[in-house]
């Protein structure tokens, strides 16, 4: 029971003088205050515009004003000097290595996609200023939940992401697959925040405190835990933690918790679909390592084998349900899954190189995204259905003849998915399961490497669809515009060439997994 | 056994109740009477804990607000009675059998945790009351004041966001444009002529 008194007026609650308004320490947070401020100032000026007598079209303008503002943010993140960890806001907000690198690589991919939706937003004639708002603030909610070092403010942050897209998911209401993948988005999301809000009230009840930072005080040594052992709490500091633990990995779409995932990235808009299936993961895994490896790093015995398990159970349902499908959507979906098994196979070596070899593969992941999804909006059917969001598999037949070289791309980066040699794909995998043997889990590096070659069948079934199948009747495809081209030269660059010179992902990846643990 | 500890049982226990009552119940409008139920119920157990704030703000809100609101769309939708137990039986073997054992794992650990109370006879138990702090007190209003616009100022200024973007994302889901025929317009003359 919490009471909250005070002795006289001048007294105030908490000893400690309260230290927001040292200019020095927040010039760090400027560049979150510059993007919630400038998210409500295009708020403003798209509905002063839009609500104009003569209704002038802004969607693609205002996108255009939304990557300045990413770009922006962007320079500001980039221009932040880190001597040492600092915290904002009672403990509240923290700025270190990790935070700052995946901000930016979290804005570059953010921006990236807003470029490749542009066409595919004037194509379907979605001339609503709100759908770049949403993401907008998608993107500011995962921002904040990079620098969470509070049980509260990540749940406030999650909670912020994981609406507008819920919202961006039933975007297109006139379709009826959209509003129910919303709808099944939205109960399961609700279902997954609550866990999270289970699992931390218990925690809070057992300790006291939300504060990570207050965590890692409280679990520095052994003794503590075996204190709590004999008073039984660290059983029900478990089971909190593990509820926390069931709801990122929901968010994280692994595999007992993953069944939402085919369905919504089948159901939502594809310009949606691009945001919520490439940018999230990175600052979900930030909040994990934050909890997990860096603040109760005395309890990764507890957690080890779950999480072994539930890597090795969501590579296993990737590789063999990923067979099945025929919708490229729910293809890329089932990939994904088997993608974020492998990093969590990388997260639970525990080791510094597992972490970094996790950033690597998260890096990769969303690099490969991008180039993916930017083709999957490219491709546009020169005849039939204006409005037709899924292509099948078979979509693809005349794709090599009528533009040879992005089906070059296309199948290059499938083959970095795969993990081939000449590409960075391989890199990063063996990355992974090298951080997985170092670690002394052989079996489960030997079913790792096993269900990546059954897994290579699907992505090398559409190599086999674009080049050698000889159908009769074919689709038709558009040209592509001077930004996909730009995009898909940029990424195929980088898949070959991060290959043959990794010292860059590298040391980026370093610096994000070196900070104070273990 | 004090009279406060009586209130706290029974109105956690009616709570408990009540909550499985809603769920089980086949016909929703007694589910929507049994859940305003539950929250006058959880505002006595707030009320007890001292929070006065927070219970006025349970009637005010999910009582005066939110359960009406729950009240009006189920009158106005068209639902018949349905029994949720068929599907219960359904699904028995795969899924409620893991739910159960999840309750049941949770209810070991709850019972192991809170059996006894290890400080009770320790010598760290203050028995004593500091009536300095009971004579001069802030009000609960007040005290939530000061900490919600100084400590927890973040907090404060992103659930304002996701009240913003609760608000936009309501208005881009339903707002049909300006369209002169649809029917969610209103046809003012047809209705005052009728």
């Amino acid at each position: 029971m919490y009471y909250a008194y005070v002795n006289f007026d001048d007294y105030f609650l908490y000893e400690e003088p309260f230290n927001i308004f040292d200019f020095e320490d927040i010039s760090l947070i400027f560049p979150e205050i510059f993007f919630g401020m400038s998210i409500l100032i295009l708020i403003i000026h798209g509905v002063l515009l839009s609500s104009n007598i003569k209704y002038p079209l802004i969607q693609t303008s205002f996108i255009y004003l939304s990557i300045l503002v990413l770009f922006l943010v962007f320079i500001l993140v980039y221009n932040t000097t880190i001597m040492f960890d600092v915290v904002f806001f009672n403990n509240t907000i923290i700025i270190d290595e990790l935070s700052v690198y995946s901000k930016l690589i979290i804005l570059i991919a953010s921006i990236i996609c807003f470029l490749s939706i542009i066409k595919y937003i004037e194509h379907l004639k979605i001339n609503n200023i709100e759908y770049v708002i949403l993401i907008l603030f998608a993107i500011f909610g995962l921002i904040l939940l990079c620098s969470a070092n509070d049980l509260l403010i990540s749940y406030l942050s999650i909670e912020l992401q994981s609406l507008s897209f819920y919202l961006l998911t039933a975007f297109n209401r006139n379709s009826i697959f959209s509003t129910e993948s919303g709808l099944k988005y939205f109960i399961l999301g609700a279902l997954s925040s609550s866990l999270f809000l289970f699992g931390s009230s218990i925690v809070y009840g057992v300790t006291g405190t939300t504060n990570f930072e207050d965590y890692r005080d409280f679990f520095w040594s052994y003794n503590e835990i075996l204190f709590f052992s004999k008073n039984n709490f660290s059983n029900l500091l478990n089971f909190g933690f593990l509820l926390i633990t069931f709801s990122i990995f929901f968010k994280l779409a692994l595999a007992p918790f993953h069944i939402w995932s085919p369905d919504i990235y089948e159901g939502a808009l594809s310009s949606s679909t691009i945001f919520f299936a490439i940018i999230p993961k990175l600052s979900l895994f930030c909040l994990f390592i934050r909890i997990f490896l860096s603040n109760l790093c005395d309890f990764v015995d507890y957690w080890r084998y779950y999480f072994v398990i539930i890597s090795l159970l969501s590579i296993l349902v990737g590789s063999f349900v990923g067979l099945e499908q025929r919708k490229l959507k729910s293809l890329i979906a089932y990939s994904s899954i088997s993608h974020m098994g492998y990093t969590l196979l990388a997260y639970s070596s525990g080791t510094n190189f597992g972490i970094q070899s996790l950033f690597c593969y998260l890096i990769i992941y969303i690099l490969s995204g991008i180039c993916l999804w930017s083709i999957f909006l490219m491709v546009k059917f020169k005849h039939n259905f204006n409005n037709k969001n899924n292509k099948d598999i078979s979509d693809f037949i005349l794709f090599n003849k009528t533009n040879a070289l992005a089906s070059l791309v296309f199948s290059t980066v499938i083959l970095s998915l795969a993990g081939f040699p000449p590409f960075i794909g391989f890199y990063v995998k063996l990355n992974v399961f090298l951080s997985v043997i170092e670690s002394s889990m052989y079996f489960v590096a030997i079913l790792g490497i096993l269900c990546s070659v059954i897994s290579t069948f699907f992505y090398i079934r559409i190599i086999k669809i674009l080049y050698f199948e000889s159908g009769v009747v074919g689709n038709l495809y558009n040209s592509i515009s001077y930004i996909f081209s730009f995009i898909l030269s940029v990424c195929f660059f980088f898949l070959i060439f991060l290959f043959i010179d990794p010292d860059f992902i590298d040391l980026l990846t370093l610096n994000m997994s070196v900070f104070d643990f273990l | 056994m004090n009279f406060d500890l009586a209130l706290l049982f029974f109105f956690s226990i009616s709570i408990l109740f009540n909550a499985l009552f809603i769920v089980v119940g086949i016909n929703s409008i007694y589910s929507i009477f049994l859940l305003v139920f539950l929250f006058a119920l959880s505002t006595g157990l707030l009320l007890l804990l001292e929070s006065e704030f927070m219970a006025l703000i349970f009637v005010i809100i999910y009582i005066g607000a939110i359960s009406v609101l729950f009240l009006f769309v189920i009158l106005m939708l068209d639902l018949k009675n349905h029994n949720s137990f068929k599907k219960f039986y359904d699904y028995m073997p795969s899924i409620n059998l893991l739910v159960l054992i999840f309750l049941f794992s949770f209810f070991v650990i709850i019972f192991d945790s809170f059996a006894k109370n290890y400080y009770i006879n320790n010598f760290l138990f203050n028995f004593n009351t500091n009536w300095f702090y009971k004579i001069e007190c802030m009000t609960d209003l007040n005290a939530l004041g000061q900490i919600l616009y100084t400590h927890y100022v973040v907090e404060f200024l992103i659930l304002g966001m996701i009240l913003l973007l609760a608000v936009i994302g309501a208005v881009s889901l339903t707002f049909n444009g300006n369209k002169k025929n649809s029917i969610f317009t209103q046809k003012t003359f047809r209705q005052v002529s009728r």
